[in-house]
């Protein structure tokens, strides 16, 4: 996770190109909300007039007029506030739409390596949350700062204009109920996020005492899962009820300043009511007026406060969208061969598949450690690379290399012939075909997805890769074949379901380089069986590169680079390597112990 | 115990049910501090400005005459300041005592039901723990409790707020003028409904938002997962298509929920303000006619404010109680499923005695039969190998041996030192047995932490010996905090090996007298493997051992090595026994031993 970039103002100029795109909305919205906080300002002005007017007056003469401009001003507050409602929810998705946009966009720029060093999780919330809640902020927020402002403005000009040692009271009152407001916003602000952090040690306790249930249970430690619970819930307990304290007490300023006004008013408006100064229907709106202001100053503060705390979301977006792809394509390569969005396919040259890595050195670039260094290898077309070590031993890098999701530290990656960096990524990626260990579906139909990879394949074409891998036959058993969904990231199909659609995919695609990361987890003897025979099948007559767990296809590869450690240790074919003894040897070892007793103890 | 719903409930409620009382309370008080200021504005307009009598009650009016009358308070302005600065004092206590005890009593009831809800997990037999899905469980204890919170300490006490307001602000109206208060009563009925038809309105609308929004976040979560395919099949321009499409979904659905949310609110800001205005007009003509006074007018005026909140706000609480349901039913779940118990008399006696599987049959729930007639001893002190493959139920025979399922009556039994285990205190069975899993876990804590785990008092020394022994001593020694090296999610990420080592020395700590490994060594090599082995005879030569696995290099030096085969036994001997009998074992050990010789053959 990177630091980001700190902001001036807020980091409000990050908004302003978007509020220019919809530069009549905000003007609209603003327009509305200054002239809607005018009619709510004008009610108490209403009361004054029936009480200073009909009942000093005893007479009721004016009444249908009164009638109908109270109505008539009734009807402008719900038109024009709904008018600035609806257009500041508008505001609010279109900056949402616009900035989410741009986003995604820059997302689909961005290099493989800004992927490796933020989680999913991470890069998720900030096209989600984070964006949802600049949109709010910079629509809602603001309209409400708007309004509530200007409102209080024209309710101290009222209040001056028709009784001014009466508003110059209220006045002073509102300095002091901000800055108890501020004090107490900015406290819940922070106790929120506190709550929040407590919140997600709570839900991580669970997802340990749930997931861990059997190593806790073997080890008795129940007891021990409960006391770090409680302390955690203890400890949520406590910052949730401090909370509490500091909402009840802004709360209590809010209505003690309101009622302290009106006292104010009644003390001082009273005493001038008794001398005939102020008219009884003036002294009404006055209490109107106090209870109003107090709620207006507290929104006012309350605002300000999600103003500063928004920063961080508006600042964690601009570093996202200011992020430089580490790979990208020359001016001179574009003009030949086009961007990503735009390709020039006209002039794209066929790919045959010869690999080579000439003198590579490589770093990650947020990693000081070298991983290759001056590494030479040749993968003539057709041929086939096992990349084999533990988990976690960094085996895929020289894939990373060969798809050009990194580029080398020195040196070159050779696409027959040529170096990569002379032609676009999408001439490239266009012919490569990619089976995930996992692998990786849409969510959509059968159909979507075997065509996501080759959107113009005809139906005869799937009906035949499907054969070869023998995937027909899960795409048989699901109830609208084709046309059946599979479900968010595959869920609706098991793991070998979802490897065979994904090898018919790839030979859909007709790729010229195939990349394959082998599936570790134990499947029953028969899908094994099938699942090998379809990678051979996919892997015929490509150059393949194969981050390999199965000893079958280990064997049959025509180089084998043992890696350990992030370091290509061994390489060279299986005879040469079983000879030498080492690392590889022993890796073979213990895969081999475990399948023949499986294979013996197993067989049928 | 058999417990209902409303029991459970109740349960939750333990501890923090005085704070609800207390909240309702001070609620109750807070809404009749707020009603009376009216009745002081009207008093102030009427007897103190107008010169009319008006009504005050009894103790307040004797206290008044004997100050001197309403002439008194003409000179002494301040006393009715005075009076509403100290019900506003009162009031604005009794609102922070209201919140505090809401949150006293919402967060003591949401703390109890975590509590409570993780002890019982805790609880739940193994069984329980294998047939529901993680993702799911998490769900109902994080969002379900919060639900359930929300509604009881927000909803229900504003709820009870809101009838107290409006009953109140109703009396006290009627308690001014009984013609107006009855015209105004018969209005609300209306706002009701017409607030309730938009909230369906709304309410259908926020679900469309709420699922295209859903669909959305699916789409980036996905072209994020799927980053390499997206990239590798060159699809970016695709991506984005299907983004734009839903981004632009979602914007008309929120501007299509901002139409109907602008509608409603406006429209009942419109008749809400109605309303008001036919209050003022109707109260204006009766001053004029003599039937209303002043001060009476105004007081109407504000408490028909007071009245027009929680109308409001009822619409919305409604709506909101159906989803509380919900969440109680599925906390219910949990809550209702039976959680592990021994029985009064249960024992505990010695467990370092032998260990004999009887004629041991077992299926899971709905599964084929897993272990067939499992009948064999392993003495006290000795080393039992057991050697299969993967689903032949030998993980099965362990989980047995530790109690994390229970043999059903019939399907013979397990006993140790001549003690069925099922006699027995779980919690004694599983302390006595130290077990190391094929993929163990680690907790987010520190490694030391990690390691002392399931053993009360272990000291540095000790934790560093059993680290030593396991062979992950080195290991450590690289991470630059050491035994403080935070593991997991928030710390290092250890390897396979490692985490089997780290797992192993946890277990040698607890010094149980019955130590299995079930495949606990796959993960590191053959030399490490034996490395182990050696320094774990060494050190545990009393305790009896049993080793699962695949390897025969690891188990050829038991005492007794069984060959489990489909759930059944398939040969059992010594080693020496087994190659003379020249069937599976020998097999796997031809295969296995002879790999290096084929491999210079090749």
């Amino acid at each position: 996770m990177k630091e980001h970039n700190r902001l001036p103002f807020f980091g409000l100029g990050f908004v302003v190109p978007y509020w220019k795109q919809y530069r009549g909305l905000a003007v609209a919205m603003v327009l509305c909300g200054l002239l809607g906080s005018v009619t709510d300002a004008m009610f108490p002005l209403f009361q004054r007039y029936a009480v200073n007017h009909f009942v000093g007056g005893k007479t009721l003469d004016t009444m249908g007029i009164f009638f109908a401009a109270y109505l008539v001003t009734l009807l402008l507050r719900a038109l024009l506030n709904g008018s600035s409602a609806y257009l500041t929810n508008k505001m609010e998705v279109s900056l949402d739409f616009s900035i989410r946009r741009d986003v995604f966009a820059h997302l689909q720029e961005l290099s493989l390596s800004y992927y490796n060093q933020n989680g999913v999780g991470y890069i998720h919330a900030r096209v989600i949350s984070d964006v949802d809640r600049i949109g709010g902020l910079c629509s809602w927020m603001l309209m409400n700062l708007i309004w509530e402002g200007s409102y209080l403005l024209y309710i101290i000009v009222i209040m001056l204009t028709i009784c001014p040692p009466l508003g110059a009271l209220l006045l002073l009152l509102m300095p002091i109920e901000a800055v108890f407001c501020f004090y107490f916003q900015h406290r819940l602000t922070r106790l929120g996020r506190q709550v929040r952090e407590a919140n997600s040690k709570v839900t991580a306790d669970y997802n340990e005492g749930i997931t861990g249930a059997r190593t806790i249970k073997t080890l008795v430690a129940e007891g021990e899962m409960e006391r770090r619970f409680d302390a955690d819930a203890g400890e949520m307990y406590r910052t949730s009820v401090h909370m509490g304290r500091y909402r009840g007490g802004l709360r209590a300023v809010i209505d003690l300043t309101a009622n302290l006004g009106l006292a104010l008013i009644l003390w001082r408006g009273g005493g001038m009511a008794l001398n005939g100064v102020l008219a009884i229907g003036t002294l009404s709106a006055f209490t109107v007026y106090a209870i109003n202001m107090t709620g207006s100053v507290q929104e006012v503060a309350e605002v300000l406060e999600s103003l500063i705390n928004a920063q961080v979301n508006i600042e964690r977006v601009h570093t996202l969208l200011s992020q430089q792809p580490d790979v990208v394509d020359t001016p001179e390569v574009i003009a030949r061969y086009g961007t990503s969005l735009q390709p020039k396919r006209e002039n794209w040259e066929p790919l045959c598949g010869d690999v080579e890595f000439r003198d590579v050195t490589f770093h990650y670039p947020d990693g000081e450690e070298i991983i290759l260094s001056h590494f030479d290898l040749k993968v003539p077309q057709g041929a086939s690379v096992a990349i084999v070590g533990e988990t976690g031993a960094g085996k895929s890098t020289l894939v990373n290399l060969v798809c050009r999701f990194f580029e080398p530290t020195e040196g070159a990656v050779l696409i027959d012939g040529r170096d990569a960096r002379e032609r676009s990524q999408l001439w490239l990626h266009s012919s490569i075909g990619y089976v995930l260990q996992t692998p990786h579906l849409f969510s959509g139909t059968v159909l979507e997805n075997l065509r996501y990879g080759n959107p113009e394949a005809t139906m005869e074409e799937i009906e035949l890769a499907c054969r070869r891998v023998c995937a027909d036959q899960v795409i048989a058993r699901m109830e609208h074949g084709y046309d059946s969904q599979v479900g968010e990231g595959g869920e609706m199909l098991s793991t070998g379901e979802k490897q065979l659609l994904s090898f018919a995919r790839a030979i859909l695609s007709d790729p010229r380089i195939l990349i394959l990361d082998e599936a570790t987890s134990s499947v029953d003897t028969l899908t094994e069986q099938i699942i090998q025979q379809a990678i051979s099948e996919v892997t015929r007559g490509r150059t393949s590169f194969i981050i390999a767990h199965r000893l079958s296809t280990i064997r049959g590869a025509d180089t084998i680079l043992m890696v350990k450690d992030g370091q290509i240790v061994e390489r060279g074919r299986h005879s040469e390597l079983m000879k030498r003894r080492g690392a590889y040897f022993r890796l073979y070892m213990r895969q081999f112990e475990r399948e023949t007793a499986d294979r013996l103890l197993d067989k049928e | 115990m058999k417990q209902t719903r409303t029991s459970m409930l109740f349960r939750f409620l333990r501890g923090s049910r005085r704070w609800f009382a207390a909240a309702l309370l001070l609620g109750l008080l807070r809404s009749l501090c707020a009603m009376l200021n009216p009745r002081i504005i009207q008093y102030t307009v009427d007897s103190i400005i107008g010169g009319q009598n008006a009504p005050l009650p009894g103790g307040v009016r004797r206290l008044l005459e004997r100050a001197g009358g309403v002439p008194w308070l003409r000179q002494h302005l301040w006393t009715i300041a005075l009076a509403v600065v100290a019900l506003a004092l009162l009031g604005a206590l009794c609102r922070y005592g209201f919140l505090l005890c809401t949150a006293l009593a919402g967060e003591g009831f949401v703390r109890s039901m975590r509590s409570q809800t993780f002890s019982h997990i805790q609880g739940l037999p193994f069984s329980w723990h294998m047939e529901h899905q993680t993702g799911d469980i998490i769900q109902r204890c994080t969002t379900d409790i919060e639900t359930v919170k929300n509604f009881l300490s927000d909803q229900l006490s504003s709820l009870v707020n809101c009838a107290i307001t409006l009953i109140a602000a109703l009396a006290f109206m009627y308690g001014v003028s009984p013609r107006l208060t009855l015209v105004i009563l018969l209005t609300q009925p209306i706002l009701l409904a017409y607030s309730a038809f938009f909230r369906k309105k709304i309410a259908g609308q926020f679900q469309q938002c709420d699922e295209n929004e859903g669909e959305l976040s699916t789409i980036v979560q996905e072209n994020l997962t799927g980053v390499r395919v997206v990239r590798a099949f060159g699809r970016e321009n695709y991506e984005q298509a299907r983004f734009d499409v839903q981004n632009e979904k979602v914007t008309a659905a929120w501007v299509k929920l901002g139409v109907w949310l602008t509608a409603f609110w406006e429209s009942n800001g419109f008749l809400t303000g109605a309303q008001s205005l036919f209050v003022l007009a109707a109260g204006v003509t009766m001053v004029v006619h003599g039937s209303m006074t002043v001060g009476a007018l105004l007081a109407m005026v504000s408490y028909n404010t007071l009245a027009g909140q929680p109308i409001r706000q009822l619409g919305r609480i409604i709506s909101e109680m159906s989803k509380a349901g919900v969440s109680i039913d599925r906390l219910y779940d949990i809550m209702s499923a039976q959680e592990e118990r021994d029985s009064e008399d249960a024992l505990t006696p010695p467990m370092n005695g032998d260990i004999c599987f009887e004629h041991v049959n077992f299926s899971y729930p709905n599964c084929p039969q897993t272990l067939y007639d499992i009948h064999f001893t392993v003495k006290a002190g000795t080393t039992l190998g057991i050697l299969g493959g993967t689903g032949s139920g030998k993980s099965t025979l362990m989980h047995l041996l530790d109690r994390l399922y229970d043999l059903p009556a019939d399907c013979g039994r397990i006993t140790v030192g001549g003690v069925d285990i099922a006699a027995m205190r779980r919690d004694w069975v599983r302390s006595h047995v130290g077990m190391v899993l094929q993929e163990p876990m680690l907790f987010s804590q520190t490694l030391a932490e990690n390691i002392a785990m399931g053993t009360k008092d272990a000291t540095l020394s000790d934790i560093r010996e059993a680290a030593r022994i396991a062979c992950l001593d080195s290991s450590v020694d690289r991470f630059a905090k050491g035994y403080d090296t935070m593991v997991g999610e928030r710390g290092v990420t250890l390897s396979g090996g490692q985490k089997q080592r780290a797992a192993i020395a946890r277990m040698l700590l607890q010094k149980a007298p019955i130590m299995v490994f079930d495949d606990s060594l796959s993960a590191v090599d053959a030399e490490t493997d034996a490395a182990i082995r050696a320094a774990l005879r060494e050190q545990m030569a009393e305790a009896t051992c049993i080793q699962i696995s695949h390897r025969v290099s690891t188990l050829m030096h038991a005492d007794q090595i069984l060959v489990l085969d489909h759930g059944r036994i398939a040969e059992m001997g010594t080693h020496q026994q087994l190659l003379e009998r020249n069937g599976l074992y020998r097999q796997i050990y031809d295969v296995q031993l002879s790999i290096s010789e084929e491999a210079e053959a090749e």
